[in-house]
C-alpha cells in the first residue's frame, strides 16, 4: 500500500517534470501545421526518456551517486567540463523559456505585458526554493500540474479519428514544408528527452533517500510517469490539430494564438484552464531547472548540497539557483519572445544530447557503481539507440534551425 | 588500486561524512631508486584549473590571490596518511571546519547568503 502511494506520487511528480513550455509549444506547433503526422516524435521521445529516467533512478538508488557525480568521477574533470558547460547553457535557456511561459500566462490573465512578470515570477520561484523543502517542490507543485490533464479530456471530447491518431504514431515522410517538418520533429525530441529531466530525477532519488528497495518503484515511476506525460503532450497535439488547424491557424508563431485551443471545447473555462495549465506546468519546470543548475554545479565540484538543508548550510548551492533564476529572468524582462526562445532552446537541447547520454552507457555498466544491477541487453540497446539518435540530432538540429526554424 | 581510476575526481568526505569536494589533483613524491609515493591530494579551483592548462592555472591563481589573499593562492592539500576509507567516496580523518577548504563558503554565508532573510 505504501509502495502504491509512493508510485502514484512519483507518477504525478514526473508528469509535472515532463510537461513544460517546450513540450506544449512544440506539440501545439506540430499539430497546427502537420495534423497528427508528428505524433510519432512524441512517442519516440517518450520511449527514450523512459529508459534514461529508469537508468538515472537505478544509478542513484544503487550507488547513492547522481548522474552528474558519476560523469565527473568516472570520466575526470577534463571530460566533465563539456557536459557541464553544455547543460548549464541549455538549462539557462530552458529556464528562461519556462519563466517566459509563466509570464505569458500572467499576461493572458491580467493584460499586463509579460515583460513585467519575468522578475516577479523569478522571485516567487526563488522564494519557494529558499524557504521550501524538496518534498514541497516535488509533490506540491506537481500535484497542481494535474490540471494539464484538461488537454487529454479536450482531445477525447473532440472525438478525433483514432485510426488517424494511430497512423500518426508511425513515422512518415512529410507532404509539404519538409525542412520545417524535420525541424519540428527535432524540437519535439529535444523537448521530450531533456537532460534536466533525467539529471534532476537522479538528484531527486538522493534527496528522497532511495536505496535498492526502490528499484521496482523506480521502474514503475519511470514507465508510468513518462507515458502519462507523453499522453498529455499527444493530447496537446491532437487539440492543436483539430482546433487550430481547423480554424486555419497553421503557423503558431505568436503565443497569442495558443489560448484559443481550448475555447471551442470548454468555452470561457477553456481559456482559464489553458492559462492555469501553462502557468503551473512552466512554473513547476522552472523550479526543477533552477534546482538542477545548482545540483549540477554542487555535484560536479563535490560541495555539500540538498534542497532540505537551510541555505546557510549549503551557501554555494543556494547561491547558484539564486543567480540562475534572476539572470534567466533578464532576457524575458528585456522583451525576448518566449515562444521563439522556447523553440530555439528545444533544438539546442537536442543538439547537446550526446554529451549527457554517452556517459550512461559507461556508468550503468560499471560494477563499482551499480554492482549486479547493471544494464541488461535491452537497456544497453536502448542507450545505444538514444546515443545514435542524439548524434543525428546534434548534426541536423543547427542546419534545420536555419532552414526550418521560425 | 589505480590512482587515476580510483582516486582522482572521486568525492571527498570528512569524518562526519560532510562532502568537502572532489579529488582535484594528486601529489606524488619522486624517490631515487624507488617507485613514486602519493603524499597528498589537492582540492580547489586552482588545482582544477591546472588540469585545463598553464594559462587557466595562472588566471585562477591570480584571481584567488586577489580575492582572498596570498595564502589562498595555492590549492588545499590533505595529507595522504589521513585517508580512512577508499570506496566510491574517499574519507579522510579530518574535520572540514578546522581547515580553510570551506573558507569561501563561510565568506558567502557571512556576507551574502546569511544576509538574505530566511537563510
Amino acid at each position: 500500500m505504501k509502495k502504491l502511494l509512493e508510485i502514484s506520487l512519483g507518477v504525478v511528480t514526473s508528469v509535472g517534470g515532463f510537461l513544460e513550455v517546450g513540450s506544449m509549444a512544440t506539440a501545439a506547433q506540430a499539430g497546427a501545421l502537420f495534423g497528427f503526422q508528428l505524433i510519432w516524435a512524441i512517442v519516440l521521445g517518450t520511449i527514450c526518456i523512459i529508459f534514461l529516467v529508469e537508468m538515472a533512478g537505478r544509478f542513484a538508488a544503487v550507488s547513492h551517486h547522481t548522474i552528474a557525480d558519476g560523469i565527473r568521477e568516472r570520466f575526470g574533470f577534463n571530460a566533465f567540463i563539456w557536459p557541464l558547460l553544455a547543460v548549464l547553457l541549455v538549462n539557462f535557456l530552458v529556464l528562461s523559456a519556462e519563466i517566459g511561459g509563466v509570464a505569458i500566462a500572467a499576461e493572458f490573465a491580467t493584460g499586463i505585458s509579460f515583460r513585467w512578470w519575468a522578475l516577479p515570477v523569478a522571485f516567487l520561484a526563488w522564494l519557494l526554493l529558499w524557504k521550501g523543502t524538496f518534498g514541497l517542490i516535488e509533490k506540491g507543485v506537481s500535484m497542481l500540474g494535474l490540471v494539464t490533464l484538461c488537454f487529454v479530456v479536450a482531445a477525447v471530447m473532440l472525438r478525433p479519428e483514432w485510426k488517424e491518431v494511430a497512423v500518426g504514431a508511425v513515422p512518415s515522410l512529410p507532404h509539404h514544408d519538409t525542412a520545417k517538418y524535420w525541424f519540428m520533429a527535432v524540437s519535439i525530441l529535444g523537448a521530450s528527452i531533456s537532460p534536466y529531466l533525467f539529471m534532476f530525477y537522479s538528484s531527486g532519488a538522493i534527496e528522497d533517500q532511495w536505496d535498492k528497495s526502490y528499484l521496482g518503484t523506480n521502474r514503475a515511476i519511470a514507465g508510468l510517469g513518462m507515458s502519462f506525460g507523453g499522453t498529455i503532450s499527444v493530447g496537446v497535439l491532437i487539440v492543436a490539430a483539430l482546433v487550430l488547424g481547423a480554424h486555419g491557424v497553421n503557423e503558431v508563431d505568436d503565443y497569442n494564438q495558443l489560448p484559443l485551443m481550448l475555447i471551442p471545447i470548454f468555452g470561457f473555462w477553456g481559456f482559464v484552464l489553458f492559462v492555469a495549465s501553462l502557468a503551473i506546468a512552466c512554473f513547476g519546470a522552472a523550479l526543477e531547472v533552477a534546482l538542477q543548475q545548482a545540483y549540477l554545479v554542487a555535484q560536479g565540484f563535490g560541495w555539500n548540497w540538498g534542497e532540505d538543508l537551510k541555505p546557510r548550510d549549503d551557501p554555494g548551492f543556494s547561491l547558484v539557483y539564486t543567480l540562475t533564476l534572476f539572470l534567466a529572468a533578464v532576457p524575458i524582462a528585456l522583451g525576448l519572445d518566449p515562444l521563439k526562445l522556447t523553440i530555439f532552446s528545444m533544438a539546442l537541447t537536442a543538439a547537446s544530447l550526446p554529451l549527457t547520454v554517452v556517459p550512461f552507457l559507461f556508468l550503468l555498466n560499471d560494477e563499482r557503481y551499480v554492482g549486479q544491477h547493471r544494464n541488461g541487453v535491452v537497456s544497453n540497446a536502448a542507450v545505444i539507440f538514444v546515443i545514435a539518435l542524439g548524434f543525428v540530432l546534434a548534426v541536423v538540429s543547427i542546419p534545420l534551425e536555419i532552414f526550418g526554424g521560425t | 588500486m589505480q590512482l587515476l581510476r580510483d582516486i582522482l575526481d572521486k568525492q571527498v568526505v570528512d569524518r562526519e561524512q560532510v562532502k568537502i569536494g572532489k579529488v582535484d589533483s594528486i601529489v606524488a613524491e619522486l624517490r631515487p631508486g624507488k617507485p613514486p609515493r602519493v603524499t597528498a591530494v589537492e582540492l580547489g579551483s586552482i588545482a582544477l584549473a591546472r588540469r585545463l592548462g598553464p594559462a587557466p592555472a595562472r588566471w585562477t591563481a591570480k584571481l584567488a590571490a586577489r580575492l582572498s589573499g596570498k595564502q589562498q593562492a595555492r590549492p588545499h592539500r590533505i595529507a595522504w596518511n589521513k585517508v580512512r576509507d577508499i570506496g566510491v567516496d574517499i574519507e579522510f580523518d579530518l574535520d572540514v571546519r578546522r581547515t580553510r577548504i570551506f573558507a569561501w563558503q563561510d565568506w558567502l554565508r557571512e556576507h551574502v547568503v546569511g544576509r538574505i532573510p530566511g537563510a
